[in-house]
C-alpha cells in the first residue's frame, strides 16, 4: 500500500515537474580581474532564472580568460556544448574558424543583428564579426588605462598625467625612488595582459599590430612593434623606473596600494578594484602616446558553443538579451568598473548620477574613441605568445637586443600562422 | 574412491583464473589501455582536436616535436625539474625519518608538522606561495629584508623561477616520503645492528653499510613514485607561472596542455604524451634495477 502511494507519488511529480521543467542551458564565466566578480554573476544568474519559467541557467565559474576557452572547447569535446560561454572577446574569430561556435542569427531569430550591434560602441563591433556574420554580443569590455598615486606626483611636483611617452619617461624617473624603495612604473606582464599591453604600446606607437581584415598576419617584426618593446624594456634596463624580470597584476595592483609603484597600467575593469583598495588620493589618465592616442579594446564577449538543441538556442538568446540589455549591462559596468559595451547604457538614469560621482569612470568611455580591435587571429593564443616568450625575455635579459627579439617573434609566430596561409592568402600555385 | 561428486570441466578449469582476472582487465583496459592506444594512434595523425578525423602522417609529429625548440627546452626543464625535486625531498624525506626514527611525544609532534604539507593540496599550495614568493612585500622577501638581502622577483626571473617551483615541490612532499623511511626503518632487524655496534661500527658506518643497503627496497619505491610526481604534478605551474617567464617554467606536461587545449595540436600534444610516457618507463625500470641490485637481503 505504501510503495504503491509512494510509486504513484513519484509518478506524479515526475508529470508535473515535466510540465513546467524549465530548459536547463550551462553558462560559463570566467572573472579576469581582482574583486567579487563571481559572487555578482551568480546573483545576476540567480536573478534572471526567478524572473522568468522558460529557462533555467546554470552559472559555471571557469577561472579565467585562456582557461575558461579550454574548459568550454572541452565540454564540447565531450559531447556537452556549453550554450552560454563569456569568451574573452578576441577569441570568437579563431572559435569561428574552427566552427566550434555558431552565428548568433541561429540563435536569434529575425532579430536584426546589425541594427542591435549600431547600439554599441563602434571600437567593440570588429571583434564580434567573422566572416560578416556577428559571432559574438560584448558584455564587458575593456581598454588599458593609466592609474596614478596623486601624493607621489604631488611629491616630486608634477603637476598633470603624463601625456606623451617622453612625459611618461620623465615623470617615471622622477617618481622613482633607489633601491628598489619606490618604482616610478610598474606593467603586469604575464602571459595575456603582456600581448594586450604590447600592442597598447604599438598602437601609440602609430601600428596597427596585426591585420584586423585578414587573420593569418601579424606585425612584430615592424618600427611600430620593434619601438614598443623597446620603450617597454628601457623603462626597467634603461631608465631603472621599473623591477627587471616579468611582475604579474597582483604584483602590480599590491605594489601600487602599498605605495612601492607610483603609475601602474591595468585594465579599466580594475577600476572598482582599485577605488575600494586605494587608501591615498589616485586618478586614471589615458595611455600616453607615441605617434597618436591608441589603445585596444579587451574584454569579454557572449558566444554559444555549437551543437546545443534549438530549444536551448531559444534559452541562450534570451539569457543574453537580458544580460546585455542596457540596464544589466549598466549595472555590471558600475560593479566591476568595466565600460558597457552598449552605449544607451549610458542614457540611464542610475549610470548618469554613478559618472557624476565617478569621474574616473567616465575616462575609459573617452578613452573608447581611440579604440581598436584586439588581437584575433588564426590560432590566436600560439601567436600572442610569440611575442610574449620574447617581452619578457627583453624584460629579464639586458643584453637582447629589440631587434632580435622582435625578430625571433616574428618568424615563431609566422610558423603559427602558416597552415592557414597556405590554405587562404597562398593558395595559388 | 574419494572422487568428487561434481567434477569441474577440465576446461573450466584452465580458464578459471583468466575468468577471475576479467573484471580487473576489463576495467584496465578501458580505462588504461584504450585511451593509451588511442593517444599512440592520434599521434600518427594529423589530428587538432579531439574529434578530429585527422588522416595518417606516420612519424611527421614526432619529427616536428624534436625540432620545436619549446618541446626540447621543456624536456630539458623537465630534467634538471626532476633531479632538482626528486634528490632533495628523498634526501630531506630520508634524514626526517632518520631523527625522528625514535617514538616520543616531541617526535610524533614534530613528524606531524613535517607530514603537514603533503595535506595541502598542490593547487592551493601554489596559491599560497604566490604571495610567499612576491617580490619585496612577500613573506620570504620579508625576512630576507632583515638579513639585508634585497628584494628579489622569485617567480619573474628566468634563472630563479624554476628554482623556486623545485623548492616548493620539496617542501611539499619530503615528508610524505619521510612515512616510506619511518616504515623502511621499521622493517631494519634490531639485531644486524646491534651486531654492527658491537663490532663497533660508528654511527655514520652503522647508517652507511647497515641501514641504507637494508632500505633499498624504499629507496627505490620512493624513488620512483617521485619522479613520476616530477612528471605528472604541474598544478603549480599553471597557477604560479603558465610557464613563464619565456618558458622557464614550462614543463612536459604543461607543454602538452598548451599543444592540446591552446594551441589546437592534438599530434604535437600527443607524440610529446608517448614520449614521455616512454621515458618515465625507462627511469622507472632503470631506477629499481640499479637501485634493488644493491639490495642486500639476507635471511
Amino acid at each position: 500500500m505504501f510503495i504503491r502511494s509512494a510509486v504513484g507519488a513519484l509518478c506524479a511529480g515526475l508529470i508535473a515537474s515535466s510540465a513546467v521543467a524549465a530548459e536547463r542551458i550551462e553558462f560559463m564565466f570566467p572573472a579576469p580581474v581582482q574583486g567579487k566578480l563571481s559572487r555578482e554573476m551568480q546573483k545576476l544568474v540567480k536573478e534572471f532564472n526567478s524572473s522568468q519559467d522558460g529557462v533555467e541557467v546554470v552559472g559555471v565559474f571557469t577561472g579565467s580568460y585562456d582557461d575558461t576557452k579550454v574548459k568550454s572547447q572541452a565540454a564540447a569535446e565531450a559531447g556537452k556544448p556549453p550554450a552560454v560561454v563569456l569568451m574573452s572577446a578576441n577569441f570568437a574569430t579563431e572559435l569561428a574558424m574552427n566552427d566550434l561556435i555558431v552565428p548568433i542569427k541561429e540563435l536569434a531569430g529575425d532579430t536584426d543583428l546589425d541594427g542591435l550591434m549600431q547600439e554599441f560602441w563602434p571600437a567593440v563591433r570588429p571583434n564580434a564579426y567573422f566572416n560578416g556574420d556577428v559571432y559574438s554580443i560584448p558584455f564587458q569590455n575593456s581598454t588599458p588605462i593609466l592609474y596614478y598615486n596623486k601624493e607621489h606626483f604631488a611629491e616630486a611636483g608634477i603637476t598633470k598625467a603624463p601625456e606623451t611617452w617622453a612625459e611618461w619617461v620623465d615623470a617615471a624617473k622622477k617618481l622613482t625612488k633607489p633601491e628598489g624603495e619606490r618604482w616610478g612604473i610598474m606593467m603586469p606582464s604575464n602571459y595575456d595582459y603582456n600581448g594586450w599591453l604590447v600592442q597598447a604600446l604599438t598602437m601609440a606607437n602609430g601600428g596597427q599590430f596585426y591585420n584586423t581584415v585578414y587573420p593569418g598576419e601579424i606585425f612584430y617584426d615592424h618600427a611600430s612593434t620593434q619601438g614598443a618593446l623597446k620603450f617597454w624594456r628601457d623603462f626597467a634596463h634603461q631608465h631603472k623606473a621599473m623591477p627587471t624580470g616579468v611582475t604579474n597584476s597582483k604584483q602590480v595592483s599590491t605594489s601600487f596600494f602599498s605605495g612601492k609603484a607610483s603609475m601602474i597600467v591595468l585594465s579599466t575593469g580594475a577600476l572598482t578594484f582599485v577605488r575600494e583598495n586605494a587608501k591615498f588620493d589616485y586618478d586614471v589618465a589615458f595611455m600616453p602616446r607615441n605617434i597618436r592616442n591608441s589603445v585596444p579594446i579587451g574584454g569579454a564577449s557572449l558566444v554559444s558553443f555549437k551543437g546545443t538543441t534549438d530549444a536551448q538556442k531559444k534559452g541562450a538568446w534570451e539569457f543574453i538579451s537580458w544580460l546585455t540589455s542596457a540596464e544589466k549591462i549598466g549595472h555590471w559596468s558600475r560593479f566591476t568598473g568595466y565600460f558597457a559595451p552598449r552605449q544607451t547604457a549610458y542614457d540611464l538614469p542610475e549610470m548618469k548620477k554613478f559618472t557624476a560621482e565617478h569621474p574616473d569612470a567616465l575616462r575609459a568611455v573617452e578613452q573608447l574613441a581611440y579604440a581598436g580591435p584586439w588581437i584575433a587571429t588564426y590560432n590566436t593564443v600560439a601567436v600572442r605568445k610569440a611575442v610574449e616568450d620574447e617581452m619578457q625575455a627583453l624584460l629579464s635579459d639586458p643584453e637582447l637586443t629589440f631587434r632580435e627579439a622582435a625578430a625571433r617573434a616574428q618568424k615563431n609566430a609566422d610558423a603559427v600562422l602558416a597552415p592557414y596561409a597556405e590554405q587562404t592568402a597562398l593558395t595559388l600555385k | 574412491m574419494n572422487k568428487p561428486t561434481r567434477e569441474t570441466p577440465r576446461s573450466f578449469r584452465s580458464a578459471r583464473p583468466y575468468l577471475l582476472l576479467l573484471p580487473a582487465f576489463l576495467c584496465l583496459a578501458a580505462f588504461t589501455y584504450w585511451p593509451m592506444l588511442q593517444v599512440l594512434l592520434a599521434s600518427l595523425s594529423d589530428k587538432k582536436r579531439v574529434g578530429d578525423s585527422g588522416t595518417f602522417v606516420g612519424a611527421e609529429n614526432y619529427f616536428r616535436i624534436f625540432q620545436d625548440a619549446h618541446f626540447l627546452g621543456a624536456l630539458a626543464n623537465n630534467a634538471l625539474y626532476a633531479a632538482g625535486t626528486v634528490i632533495p625531498s628523498v634526501l630531506f624525506g630520508f634524514l626526517f625519518a632518520l631523527a625522528l626514527r625514535e617514538t616520543t611525544n616531541l617526535s610524533s609532534i614534530l613528524r606531524s608538522v613535517l607530514f603537514f604539507p603533503t595535506l595541502v593540496p598542490l593547487v592551493g599550495a601554489a596559491a599560497v606561495f604566490i604571495f610567499v614568493f612576491m617580490p619585496d612585500i612577500g613573506l620570504l622577501d620579508y625576512y630576507l629584508a632583515k638579513l639585508g638581502v634585497s628584494a628579489t622577483n622569485w617567480l619573474g626571473n628566468p634563472d630563479l623561477a624554476l628554482v623556486s617551483l623545485m623548492a616548493l615541490t620539496t617542501w611539499k612532499n619530503a615528508g610524505y616520503y619521510m612515512l616510506f623511511f619511518l616504515a623502511g626503518l621499521q622493517g631494519v632487524p634490531q639485531d644486524a645492528e646491534e651486531a654492527a655496534k658491537i663490532e663497533g661500527a660508528n654511527w655514520l658506518q652503522r647508517l652507511y653499510f647497515v641501514i641504507i643497503p637494508m632500505l633499498g627496497p624504499t629507496f627505490a619505491f620512493v624513488m620512483v613514485i617521485a619522479l613520476i610526481s616530477a612528471v605528472s604534478q604541474i598544478d603549480h605551474v599553471i597557477v604560479m607561472t603558465d610557464g613563464g617567464p619565456n618558458n622557464s617554467t614550462s614543463l612536459l606536461l604543461y607543454y602538452i596542455y598548451q599543444q592540446a587545449h591552446e594551441f589546437y595540436d592534438l599530434g604535437k600534444a600527443t607524440a610529446a604524451t608517448v614520449v614521455t610516457l616512454i621515458a618515465l618507463l625507462t627511469l622507472s625500470f632503470l631506477s629499481m634495477r640499479t637501485v634493488e641490485r644493491k639490495v642486500h637481503y639476507e635471511t
